[in-house]
């Protein structure tokens, strides 16, 4: 439960300090840190508009995007403790359940009979096809390495193998699942949440129909989102033995890290052309491939 | 530590498959030498420090310096930036060098040797794999070049796992290394034809 609440709280501030940072990082004073949040308030105050195009499917395709992150959520352990839900193979669940609520955006954004927001649900759905392939390599090898395949059994045992190279394992790891981060939640390099051009847009041409309520949503869900990697950073990062206070604090340093991480990369980073996507997303899934030869060769599993 | 740096090698490897300007390939081929010059040093514990240190300079000098400086001013003078004249997709060609990957683990999986570390010869067969697909997949000499360059670091690092029961591999990889050096600047450095902005033709 403690992890939930801290994921929940630092997803209230994440947006912000990526916000912060950016502007820090260009010399503008910027919005302050809580603006995200202000906007999110006043986005749920205001009532949803819908096109006489759009079915119902595009009404509960917000609702079900945000309630599948929510559950996501509850498959991430904290320190020693396990997770709300836990179970054999959770971490399948945890990806299927993301790409659930993908999967309505995706037949939402159809659902409004637009073009723009087809060709946005073409290149997401293409490119979380392409990023799917380095998730699951990546926690194949952490389920490989500690020999348990739940969430929190892994980040447990992730530590305590004493094997040597664990610290090389979990730098990789990280990497991956910052780089995961960014693809899954449509940032620099491959999409920019700034541009004001739909044909060069991916995840926010999806959601130009929607509005008020509906819209909050979807934001709180991405900042959500990012709060979830940044935990899983964080449990890959930390061994689960220690206090629970001393992780408490080392969560929000990670996650405040992870957002200075993102702001920086996103205000010194070209973003990408769209026809490079693909490869990039795919050198992505090549370096998971690779941390999984090595830990199946250093952990001696290959023969 | 040598598993740290044959990891980074293998990462090389793969920048190699989706880099797309030749300054990045002559850095990766510089980065490669001093990689391969670590992981001599940290491995090569049985042999005589006269050796070792020879082994060490001759990566460094060559590989890590007068290759790439060599290459760099072959792209100076010719002006071509880009491998704009692949004959595959980068897309492509990191899902063949994925497959690579996988491949030479299978294969290295499959012929287990007390004397060799499964890793190197991995990473070994990964090298070749990689240096023969850049030569049949890139239209391009210079890339050719380093393609050959790419397979002759893949022998280096087999010679590298086995160099302490056979030091005298290591020596004809260097070999290989000075053949190699003396190529590029007589057949290739001198040859290429200026001013054409192309590094696909030779002189007469």
């Amino acid at each position: 439960m403690t992890g939930l609440i801290l994921i929940l709280i630092t997803a209230l501030f994440f947006p912000g300090i990526i916000l912060r940072t950016k502007s820090i990082a260009s010399g503008r004073k910027g919005p302050g840190i809580s603006q995200p949040l202000k906007d999110i308030l006043v986005l749920l105050r205001k009532g949803s508009v819908f096109s006489n195009t759009t079915g119902i499917i595009f009404r509960i395709a917000p609702a079900i995007t945000l309630s599948s992150i929510i559950c996501a959520a509850l498959v991430i352990p904290f320190a020693n403790q396990k997770a709300l839900i836990s179970f054999e193979g959770d971490f399948i669940f945890f990806a299927y359940l993301l790409a659930l609520g993908k999967f309505f955006m995706i037949i939402g954004a159809l659902d409004t009979g637009s073009s723009f927001e087809g060709m946005g649900a073409n290149r997401e759905a293409f490119f979380s096809m392409l990023i799917e392939p380095a998730f699951f390599i990546l926690l194949a090898t952490f389920a490989m390495f500690t020999g348990y395949t739940s969430f929190s059994d892994i980040f447990r045992h992730f530590f305590v193998t004493g094997d040597d190279y664990v610290l090389i394992y979990s730098i990789i790891g990280c990497y991956l699942l910052i780089q995961i981060a960014m693809i899954e939640n449509s940032r620099v390099p491959v999409d920019d949440p700034k541009t004001h051009l739909e044909l060069t847009m991916i995840h926010e041409v999806m959601i130009l129909d929607n509005s008020g309520f509906d819209k909050a949503m979807i934001h709180i869900g991405s900042y959500l989102k990012f709060a979830i990697y940044g935990s899983l950073v964080f449990n890959a990062l930390v061994p689960a033995g220690w206090s629970i206070w001393l992780h408490a604090g080392l969560f929000i340093l990670v996650q405040v890290l992870f957002a200075v991480i993102i702001g920086l990369l996103e205000s010194f980073r070209a973003r990408n052309k769209m026809n490079k996507n693909p490869k990039f997303i795919l050198t992505v899934s090549a370096i998971a491939t690779i941390a999984f030869v090595v830990i199946l060769i250093m952990t001696s599993k290959l023969t | 530590m040598v598993n740290y740096l044959i990891v980074l090698f293998a990462i090389t490897l793969i920048y190699f498959a989706s880099a797309e300007r030749l300054i990045i390939y002559i850095r990766l081929i510089a980065l490669q030498g001093l990689l391969l010059c670590g992981i001599a040093i940290f491995e090569l514990t049985e042999i005589t420090t006269a050796n070792l240190l020879f082994i060490a300079a001759e990566t460094l000098l060559i590989k890590t310096l007068l290759v790439p400086y060599l290459l760099s001013g072959i792209t100076k003078r010719s002006g071509v930036v880009k491998v704009h004249r692949q004959a595959m997709p980068g897309f492509y060609l990191l899902i063949f060098s994925i497959a690579g990957l996988l491949t030479s683990v299978i294969l290295a999986g499959s012929m287990p040797n007390p004397f060799i570390n499964t890793i190197f010869l991995a990473v070994a067969l990964f090298t070749l794999f990689t240096g023969l697909l850049m030569i049949v997949t890139h239209k391009l000499i210079i890339s050719h070049i380093i393609g050959f360059l790419i397979v002759e670091n893949a022998v280096f690092l087999f010679s590298l796992a086995v160099g302490n029961e056979m030091p005298m591999l290591i020596n004809i990889g260097i070999l290989l290394d000075i053949f190699v050096g003396v190529l590029i600047i007589g057949f290739f450095g001198l040859r290429l034809k200026p001013h054409t902005n192309e590094l696909t033709i030779l002189k007469d």
